[in-house]
Order: C-alpha cells, then sequence, then structure tokens
C-alpha cells in the first residue's frame, strides 16, 4: 500500500529551516523540499515562533507532563537509571484525510484477519489442517493457551478488543507492519495523554488544523463494550484490570480516570458461584465486563501450567460459564507471534477471500531449511527474533554483532531452527522532530489502535501513538525508553469536542462508584503511613535538637533522655532488636532517618507512603500528586549524600512542611466520599495511637523530676503542642495537664479526643459492612474509656505514682482497643473474610 | 481371557494451618475412557461440600472436575473411588517398523485420539529442548534402529541410570538437575524419557495412573501404601501409542492403571488447588489398589 501525499504547490517558504536526510524518505517534506499535505500549518506556526517557540513548546510539554505526574513521569526514582522513561515531542506526526483513509482501511483490514485468526485457533483450526501456517508457530507458543479450545471468539465471548499494529513507511512511501499486539497492548493511555498535553501546548494549532477528535472512537468502543456482555444484562457493570506492576501502571491509570473506569487489581476480584466479583468497601459486587490490561497466560492460575503469583482463579470458568466476558481474549497473545508473518498473505486469502493490503516486513521462518539457509547467509543484516517458544531470546539485530557473536547465533539457530525467524530491516522514514539543535528528521514508528465492531466492521482510532529515534534518521526501538509523538489526523471540517467520561455515562455501561478494598486499603495506608512520618519526623527533630542544642547542662542525663526517646519509639514501632543493633548513640539515632529498612525510618515510611499512594493515583488532584512526588524527591535527593546528623534538621523541616501541604490540599480538593472517610480514618487513627503511645510510655517511667521534666516538654514538642501547653497554662510542662491536653481537650485538634471525634464523623461516611457491625460500633466505648481516664487525672497536676501506674495501664488496654478497630476495619472492609462457622 | 478387577482409593487432603476462605480446585482423576481398560464405577467426593463444581473435558480429551468451596474451612478432602477391570495377558514389545531417523516424515496430523500429533512433540515446561538433553540421549543414537526399540533402550538406560530416591525433586525440580544428579521420582523419569524422544521427533506422552504393588510373600498388603504412578507411551503409525515405564523398566501390563495423559506433569496434575485464606497448608496422599477379583 502506498502513501505517497501529493506534494502542496512548490513553495518551499514555510519550514526552510528543516532539512530532510538525503536518500531517507521524510514524511513533511519531499526530497525537492516541498512541504507535503498536512504539514503547512505545523511549519507555519514554526516559522511564526521560531526556534525560541520551539523551545518553549519543548519546556511546556515537559512541564505539563511532568506536572501530570502520568506516563512519562518516572515513578521510582531507582528506575530511572535502569529503565529510563518516554518523553513527548511537541510537533505532531500529521496525517491529511485521504493518507489517513489508506491507513485506515489497512489497518482495519489487519484487525479483522487477525480476529479471524483469533477465531479459527480457539476454534475448528483450519489454517493448521489446511497447514496455512506450520502447527509448531501456533502450539509452540507460550501465548497459546490449548485450554481455551472451548472459548471461542463470538457470542458472549469476546475477540482481540482493542489492538495495537505498528506501522511504517519506507523510502518508497510504501507501508509495512512492523508489530501486531493484542494481550494488553502498550500505549493507549500514552497516546490519549499525549493528545491532552500538546493540545494544552499548542491550543489554537490543534484547533486551525481540524485534528478529528479521539472520543468518537472511545464512544464507539463503549458500545461495542456494552455489547460484549454476556447475556442480555441491562447496564452491564464493567471494571479495569491492571496487574502490571506499579512502575508501569500510569498509564492505565491515566486511561481508567479519563473513561471514570474503575480499575481494579487481579487480588480486587474473586470468582464467587462461578462468577466474578470484586471485593469493594460495600461487600461482593457482580462484574459483567473485565476490560483487562494483563497477561492471558497469567490470568487464571488454576488452568495454568506454570506458576503464576496472582492473577485470578477460576476465571476461565466463568469465562466459559459466559458468565463474565473478558477484553481481549485471554489466549490472543500467541497472535503476536512473528512467526505468522511469512504466512499472512497466504492466512488473508483464505480467511478474508482479499489481498492483505499492509504486508509485513519481509520475514523467514527458519524452520523451513531453504529461509534458514537466506537466514544464516544473510544474518549480519537482519533482524533476529524469538517466535515465542519457551525461550527468553531477546531481539538481535545482525548489523550489530561481532564475528564470534555471530557464530554463536548460527550455531543456536542451527540447533533449534523452528524456534527463530530473521526479518529484513526496514529503513524508516523519518519525521521532524524538535531537539535542542531545531527540528530534526528522524526515524518514526506509528502504533495505531483499533477494534473490530459486533458487525465485524473495524474502527480505527483517528491518532495513535508514533515513537521516534533519539537520534537522526536510525531505528526506533520499542522496547526501551525513547521519545513519542502525538498523531493528527485532518478533516476538511472541525469536529465538535466530545467528552470521553461523559460518553461512557451515556452509553448503557455501569461504571459502579465504589472503591474496591484494594484501593480502600491503600487510601487508609496513604493515612497512616504519612501520619506516621510526621510523627517520626518530629521525634527525630527533638532528639537532633538535643545533639545540637542540649536540653541539660548534666551530660547523663542528656544521654538517659536520648536513649529513652529512642527506646519508645522503636517499641511502638517493633524495631527493639534494630535499637539493639545498632552499633552507637549516632546510629540508633540514624535508624529514624535514612535506614530504608528499619520501619521506624523516615526513609521507610516514605517509601510506604508514596506506595500507597501511587496505587491509588487516580483518587489524587493534580496538586497532591505533586506533592506527593515532591515529599519524597526532596527527601531522595535531599539526604541522598547526608552522613552527618547535624545535616539533617533542615530536611526534616521541609519534609514536615510537605507533608502538611500534602494534607492540606487533600482537605481542599478531596471530594467527602469513602476515599476520603478511609485516608482520614487512617490519619487519625495513626495519630491517636502514636499520642496514646508515647504518653503511656511516659507513664510508666519512674525517673528523677529533671529528666521526667525534659520528657514532658519533649513529649509537647513531638505532638506540636509546645506553644499551645505554654499559651494555655502558662507553666513548665507537667504531666497532669499535659493529660488533660493531648488526651481530653475536644477542641485542641492534636488531642486524642479530637482524633476520636473525627474518626467517628468519618466512620460514620463508610457503608454498613455485611459481614461484620460496623466500625463506629467499636468507638463509642474507647470514647467512653478516653473520658473516664481523662476525669481520673484532672486534679493531679504532679500526678502521683499511684495515678501515673493505673493510667499508664489504662492507656495500654486504650491502646489496645485501638489497635482493634483497626483490625477490625481491614476485616470488614478490605479482606471480606467470610466469617468463621465453627463446628 | 484372564482379567482382573481392582478397587482403588485415592485420597488427597489438604490440611491448613490458618483458615481458608475460598479455594478452588481442578481434579484429573477420572480415568479416560479409550484406555485399554474396562471402568467399572467411578466417583469422586470432595468434602467439604463445594458449592460450585463442574465437568469438562480438556483439549487431550481428559475429563477434568472444577470445584469451589466458598465457607471458611480448615482441611480439604478429595476422595477418587475407582472400579475398574484389566486384561491379564503379557505385554510384548512391538516393531514400529521404522528407523527413528525417517520417523517424523511417516506422521500423520492427528493421533488416533483425533489430538493433534505436535502437541506430543514440542517441547514444554518440564520438558523443553536443551543441550544437555541430546547429550544424555546421544549413547542410545543407534543409526536405523527401529523406533520402538530405541525408547524401549532408552527405558533401560534411565532404569539402569537412574536412582529412585523419594524426596530428592519435587515437582519443580528441573529436568538439568535430574539428569545431572541421575536421581529421582517417576515423574522424573518419565519427563526424561519424553525430553530425549522428543528431541529427536518422536511424538511421547506422560500417563498419569496407579500401579499395584504385592507385598512379599506371607506378608499382609499395608494401606495407603500405593501412590499414584507415572509412565510414558510413545507413538509410531505402525504400533500406535506404546507404553512403557521407565521407573520399572517395564512394558505397563494389568498391573497398571491409567487415568489421564498430557503433555507432561503439569497438563494431568491429579489435584490443583488455589488456596484464599491465612496459614499454611500441607497436604497428605494415599492411594490404595486392591485386587477384588480374577476372573478365567
Amino acid at each position: 500500500m502506498d502513501v505517497v501525499s501529493e506534494e502542496s504547490s512548490l513553495d518551499s517558504k514555510p519550514g526552510s529551516a528543516y532539512q530532510p536526510l538525503a536518500g531517507i524518505r521524510d514524511e513533511a517534506k519531499s526530497p525537492k523540499g516541498a512541504i507535503r499535505t498536512g504539514w503547512t500549518e505545523v511549519f507555519e506556526e514554526i516559522d511564526e515562533f521560531g526556534e525560541a517557540g520551539l523551545q518553549k513548546w519543548r519546556s511546556d510539554v515537559a512541564r505539563i507532563s511532568r506536572k501530570r505526574g502520568l506516563a512519562y513521569h518516572p515513578v521510582a526514582v531507582e528506575e530511572i537509571k535502569t529503565k529510563g522513561t518516554w518523553s513527548l515531542d511537541p510537533i505532531p506526526w500529521n496525517f491529511p484525510p485521504e493518507t489517513w483513509k489508506k491507513i485506515e482501511e489497512g489497518v482495519g483490514q489487519r484487525n479483522r484477519l487477525f480476529e479471524a485468526i483469533l477465531k479459527d485457533i480457539y476454534g475448528p483450526q483450519h489454517l493448521i489442517s489446511e497447514k496455512l501456517v506450520p502447527a509448531e508457530i501456533i502450539f509452540g507458543h507460550r501465548g497459546f493457551l490449548p485450554d481455551l479450545y472451548d472459548v471461542t471468539p463470538g457470542d458472549a465471548i469476546a475477540g482481540l478488543g482493542i489492538s495495537a499494529f505498528d506501522i511504517a513507511v519506507v523510502n518508497s512511501g510504501r507501508l509495512f507492519a512492523l508489530n501486531d499486539r493484542f494481550d494488553s497492548p502498550f500505549g493507549l493511555g500514552v497516546a490519549l495523554e499525549n493528545r491532552t498535553v500538546v493540545n494544552a501546548v499548542l491550543p489554537e494549532l490543534f484547533r486551525n488544523c481540524h485534528v478529528r477528535r479521539l472520543g468518537y472512537f472511545f464512544r464507539d468502543w463503549f458500545d461495542h463494550l456494552a455489547a460484549s456482555a454476556p447475556g442480555n444484562r441491562e447496564a452491564p457493570r464493567i471494571v479495569i484490570l491492571d496487574s502490571r506492576p506499579v512502575t508501569q501502571d500510569t498509564e492505565i491509570s491515566f486511561l481508567a480516570n479519563y473513561c471514570r473506569i474503575t480499575r481494579v487489581s487481579d487480588a480486587d476480584l474473586t470468582v464467587r458461584n462461578g462468577k466474578v466479583h470484586l471485593k469493594a468497601l460495600t461487600g461482593l459486587e457482580p462484574v459483567d465486563l473485565i476490560w483487562k490490561f494483563a497477561a492471558g497466560r497469567d490470568l487464571d492460575p488454576l488452568e495454568s501450567n506454570h506458576p503464576i503469583d496472582g492473577g485470578v482463579p477460576g476465571i476461565f470458568s466463568a469465562i466459559r460459564e459466559k458468565n463474565v466476558a473478558v477484553v481481549s481474549h485471554p489466549g490472543c497473545e500467541v497472535l503476536q507471534s512473528p512467526g505468522l508473518y511469512p504466512f499472512l498473505p497466504k492466512i488473508c486469502e483464505r480467511l478474508l477471500s482479499e489481498p492483505l493490503l499492509i504486508p509485513p516486513v519481509a520475514t523467514w521462518w527458519c524452520g523451513n531449511p531453504s529461509a534458514k539457509n537466506y537466514v544464516l547467509e544473510n544474518l549480519n543484516h537482519m533482524v533476529i527474533k524469538s517466535v515465542g517458544h519457551h525461550s527468553d531470546f531477546q531481539t538481535l539485530y545482525g548489523r550489530n554483532l561481532s564475528f564470534d557473536e555471530l557464530s554463536w547465533l548460527t550455531a543456536r539457530i542451527e540447533a533449534r531452527p523452528q524456534q527463530y525467524i530473521g526479518q529484513e530491516e526496514l529503513n524508516l522514514s523519518t519525521v521532524p522532530v524538535a531537539t535542542d539543535q531545531g527540528l530534526r528528521p528522524r526515524g518514526a514508528v506509528m502504533r495505531t489502535f483499533s477494534f473490530v465492531g459486533k458487525d465485524g466492521k473495524p474502527n480505527v482510532m483517528p491518532g495513535g501513538l508514533a515513537r521516534v529515534s533519539k537520534e537522526d534518521g536510525g531505528i526506533v526501538s520499542t522496547r526501551k525508553a525513547g521519545e513519542s509523538k502525538d498523531v493528527w489526523v485532518r478533516s476538511h471540517s472541525p469536529e465538535k469536542p466530545i467528552s470521553i467520561a461523559r460518553e461512557l455515562t451515556q452509553s448503557c455501561l455501569t461504571t459502579p462508584q465504589i472503591t474496591p478494598s484494594k484501593m480502600a486499603e491503600n487510601l487508609y495506608w496513604t493515612g497512616r503511613y504519612a501520619e506516621r512520618t510526621d510523627f517520626i519526623t518530629r521525634f527525630a527533630a527533638r532528639l537532633l535538637d538535643g545533639r545540637t542544642f542540649g536540653f541539660s547542662h548534666d551530660p547523663e542525663i542528656e544521654s538517659r533522655h536520648e536513649a529513652l526517646l529512642l527506646y519508645s519509639i522503636c517499641e511502638m514501632n517493633q524495631c527493639l532488636s534494630w535499637l539493639d543493633n545498632a552499633p552507637n548513640p549516632d546510629a540508633k539515632i540514624h535508624l529514624l532517618l535514612n535506614e530504608p529498612k528499619c520501619p521506624v525510618s523516615i526513609a521507610f515510611n516514605l517509601k510506604q507512603f508514596r506506595g500507597a499512594a501511587q496505587s491509588v493515583w487516580e483518587k489524587w488532584s493534580r496538586a497532591s500528586i505533586l506533592a506527593i512526588e515532591s515529599i519524597w524527591n526532596s527527601w531522595d535527593k535531599g539526604t541522598g549524600d547526608l552522613f552527618h546528623l547535624n545535616d539533617y534538621p533542615s530536611q526534616l523541616d521541609e519534609t514536615q512542611l510537605q507533608l502538611s501541604a500534602f494534607f492540606g490540599l487533600n482537605l481542599d480538593t478531596m471530594t467527602r466520599d469513602d476515599a476520603w472517610a478511609l485516608l482520614e480514618a487512617g490519619r487519625r487513627i495513626e495519630r491517636t495511637v502514636n499520642i496514646v503511645g508515647i504518653l503511656s510510655f511516659l507513664l510508666k517511667q519512674e525517673v528523677e523530676p529533671v529528666l521526667e521534666h525534659l520528657l514532658d516538654e519533649s513529649i509537647l514538642f513531638i505532638s506540636d503542642s509546645l506553644g499551645t501547653y505554654q499559651s494555655k497554662f502558662m507553666n513548665e510542662p507537667l504531666t497532669g495537664p499535659i493529660m488533660q491536653l493531648l488526651l481530653g481537650d475536644a477542641g485542641y485538634p492534636r488531642s486524642v479526643k479530637f482524633q476520636l471525634n473525627r474518626l467517628g464523623e468519618v466512620l460514620a461516611k463508610l457503608p454498613d459492612p455485611k459481614e461484620y457491625d460496623h466500625p463506629s460500633t467499636f468507638l463509642k466505648p474507647i470514647i467512653s474509656k478516653l473520658d473516664r481516664i481523662v476525669l481520673k487525672t484532672k486534679h493531679d497536676g504532679e500526678m502521683l505514682p499511684i495515678t501515673r501506674t493505673v493510667s499508664a495501664k489504662d492507656l495500654q488496654s486504650l491502646y489496645k482497643e485501638i489497635f482493634h478497630l483497626s483490625d477490625h476495619i481491614t476485616q470488614s472492609y478490605f479482606s471480606h473474610a467470610v466469617r468463621i462457622t465453627e463446628p | 481371557m484372564n482379567h482382573v478387577r481392582y478397587q482403588i482409593q485415592h485420597q488427597t487432603t489438604y490440611f491448613y494451618t490458618g483458615r481458608i476462605d475460598l479455594c478452588h480446585s481442578l481434579a484429573h482423576l477420572e480415568p479416560r475412557g479409550d484406555c485399554d481398560q474396562e471402568v467399572i464405577d467411578h466417583k469422586i467426593k470432595v468434602t467439604p461440600k463445594p458449592d460450585s463444581k463442574s465437568v469438562r473435558k480438556d483439549f487431550l480429551g481428559n475429563t477434568t472436575h472444577y470445584f469451589s468451596v466458598q465457607g471458611s474451612h480448615t482441611s480439604l478432602e478429595i476422595t477418587s473411588q475407582l472400579t475398574v477391570e484389566k486384561s491379564t495377558k503379557t505385554p510384548v514389545l512391538p516393531k514400529s517398523e521404522l528407523p527413528w531417523e525417517t520417523l517424523k516424515i511417516a506422521l500423520s496430523d492427528l493421533d488416533p485420539s483425533k489430538t493433534r500429533m505436535v502437541h506430543f512433540l514440542l517441547p514444554t515446561r518440564a520438558c523443553p529442548h536443551a543441550d544437555f538433553i541430546r547429550e544424555f540421549l546421544r549413547p542410545s543414537l543407534i543409526a536405523g534402529k527401529d523406533v520402538v526399540a530405541l525408547a524401549n533402550d532408552l527405558m533401560t538406560r534411565i532404569f539402569n541410570e537412574f536412582q529412585f530416591l523419594t524426596g530428592a525433586t519435587d515437582v519443580s525440580t528441573p529436568i538439568q538437575s535430574v539428569i545431572a544428579n541421575r536421581t529421582g521420582v517417576c515423574q522424573d523419569f518419565a519427563h526424561v524419557m519424553i525430553a530425549a524422544l522428543r528431541s529427536i521427533g518422536i511424538p511421547s506422552r506422560y500417563v498419569s495412573g496407579y500401579l499395584e504393588t504385592i507385598p512379599p510373600p506371607g506378608v499382609p498388603k499395608l494401606k495407603g501404601v500405593d501412590a499414584s504412578h507415572a509412565w510414558v507411551e510413545v507413538y509410531s503409525p505402525a504400533t500406535g501409542w506404546v507404553g512403557f515405564d521407565p521407573t520399572n523398566n517395564k512394558l505397563p501390563d494389568s498391573q497398571y492403571i491409567k487415568i489421564c495423559h498430557g503433555r507432561d506433569y503439569f497438563d494431568v496434575q491429579p489435584v490443583r488447588g488455589i488456596f484464599i485464606g491465612s496459614g499454611k497448608q500441607s497436604l497428605k496422599v494415599s492411594v490404595d489398589v486392591e485386587r477384588i477379583k480374577e476372573s478365567v
């Protein structure tokens, strides 16, 4: 198929600064320097704003992308070093309507073809019986799931869903297909995201170019999904299943958020009575449709013959019973085999009775002796890939290999030829990319997205994800990080804007606005870890103050005070063995700072905080995302090269400030729903536990008055109450008044009473658990117990030893009850354990 | 013709230290109908009673039982009871009339049970293609040797060179260490034989079943001493599928009761369970093969 865009008038004025490479086709300019159709407006815009404009767009894109904290944004700092990330080029790849029509036709046909192959492989297998494709290419592929032979796409069994096809143009202007991806293809979320970012950077250009909207494609997709649900279910319930690790889930959470579909992980789903349910705050909710972003072969551990962590046991059974539709078909990975390429033209003739419009890259399967000989003779300019058998073989480029490596590869292919294919290496056409050195021509591949409707008609997204190489010309690595581009498909007249989320609500799909249990748990722990970090940070600041300024003239008091504080915080966080093993006092303090594996360290808790927050990404406002990231980044960068304890105080201040910014932002931006309630509940419970814990520790100590006063003062400092205490009591710290303030003062936001009252308010927002009592019923006895303790200590300023002992005991039992409450929340909302029925 | 009738009880019990809220299980316990044996009766009993269950044929034609238990439970017991009758004729090694080098060309697409032959030729996770397997097989590759005779020699070699040692391996032990250490149990020996034969294009499959054990004269047979067993079947066009037991260097006779066959162990694992809950699980399996009748 050719994409020879006719050249516009030879007026080569706009974009004259852009020079394509000699001998390589460029998509924006002809060899004679004429601008190709569809690129005039872009070049005019570039000319108008010049080099400075180009650089501004680049930095705007980077800024907006980073601010969103999404796909291009490195999720974990340690990942950057190893994995790299995707960046976005502001200049779109343009397609005039006529050119796109050809691509649409070719991609659409390809999608229909692969649907037909899927139906045949998990069905009558004509292709194999008629030897149109060697049986071992299909059956040997790790993604072929033989036991889905009775899960034939059709009626209520889904086919491929949204498929991705990588398309490239070569020098002659012909289109080639490079890769086909079906099993949760990468990039749909990135494409959507690129569109929103570029649109924000170049809004006028976007409007003037009559760029086709992506929303209409999604509207049709939602209709397709609704039609794919099993049975004649009215308003089928849909979820997005994402079992990728956190580091990759930004693209999918963006997509889920954009579409307003609840994103769940496999642990959120459970099969009961042959039906799939979502574990949610409200109990088990039935699910009819799963839009899957998880490897099909890892989906059902019960029917897998390799060990799987996670997955949804019993789900294949539910699919067979037509109780749930999973899109895409779990066995579709086999279609990604490049081993199919040599046979595709004939398969297309057989299954569609049409000639294949977009040819695959010239490919030789080494299982065929003459093809193998050809590959081996031309090895130094071939691309060698595994056909997807049980092998960890990585794609190799012959031209990069040394003589020894080539002979090693030859031996490998000779030993098991049927596991390899050789592919011609294409010379890709280039597109203009904004760089430090201005606009440069870079090799490009475009990932297109499409699906085939129930009527058999393909629907191709008018847009896509273009990927460009990091250097002029050159190849595009699809595996590793690189640069991406938005794809602009033009229409002759402007299209009306369309909101994807609104389309979804207007489709007949139900997107249960319920909070999955896992998400609920992560929200709860986000609150707890944030509060815990804050508490430890104050603790550390107090200890470091002692080191810097000193609290006492007596070094013995000083060191006992430090040791007691350290003991208390380590005991509360079950880290006493760490404390015992730390070789000296400095190392003991260091446990609270940058000891990433020690549960009492700020580093550990920040990491937990960030991990929990990240897995509920879509619940945060942009500003909160920024806050979460900056808390972590500032700690990680700020403490990376700190060795001495006295370097830490300013970093501790900053972390505290950022944590309060995070809490403040949530207060300002979050809807007061379940999510909010859980985050708040976590935070309030943690704060209660910390205050009660430290007070009961203090009361247990039988020490001389001078140390006691010092401890009293420390507790006020740690609970951020020193100023309040002083203005309220006009006195030096005394245990009695401290107890009154920190336990009983309902109007004081740092008091336990205040926390419990708030907790009561937020717990009331949570639904009734099906199997258990509502957690708020546990709260009342806790509050009355607290009141009794406060009453008992009311008129005892210094606190007599006997009162101290009794109060310490009371506080201990209060402490335990709060833990029970937390366990109860976990059981009734997060784990959905069925009650034990003793025989 | 002489016949012998067996009553077999195969009991699998899972014990948990904690509490299990949900379990999904898949069992390959029902005997195939197309073996050289007559199934008189078969039933599977699960305690506690499953909340949902279904029966289907897998892609190889084995019958699988799926069931799930949803209430919380602390143990799970699956009992398979089988009555089967077998002919007592002594097996004789047939001839394929084909040298192993030319077998591949003569193979048809489907085997007699209409399963695609290629499934029994491709490597699997348990029976991979690898250089160490070719290395192991090399001494058996005598030019022009009959396919079945080659399989028979290989069986004898495995029997002679490998030591049967319970506990030396488990289901996750890779075949590489089985070959390196020359120790294992029946599953391992079957996998070694299958991997070796497939590497030269001889279709072979894994058979799960039971083997009657006979105590020395005068010693009464103890309960639960039998075990599930595994052996191999090898295909050539002239002979069809022929059984070999590398663990005992024996052609399977009337004492072998077949249940299922697959590409490797993982296709026909007798009971596979996924348990959701707390605590650790332990497993107890007992098998009794009892001879109840001999007829002439």
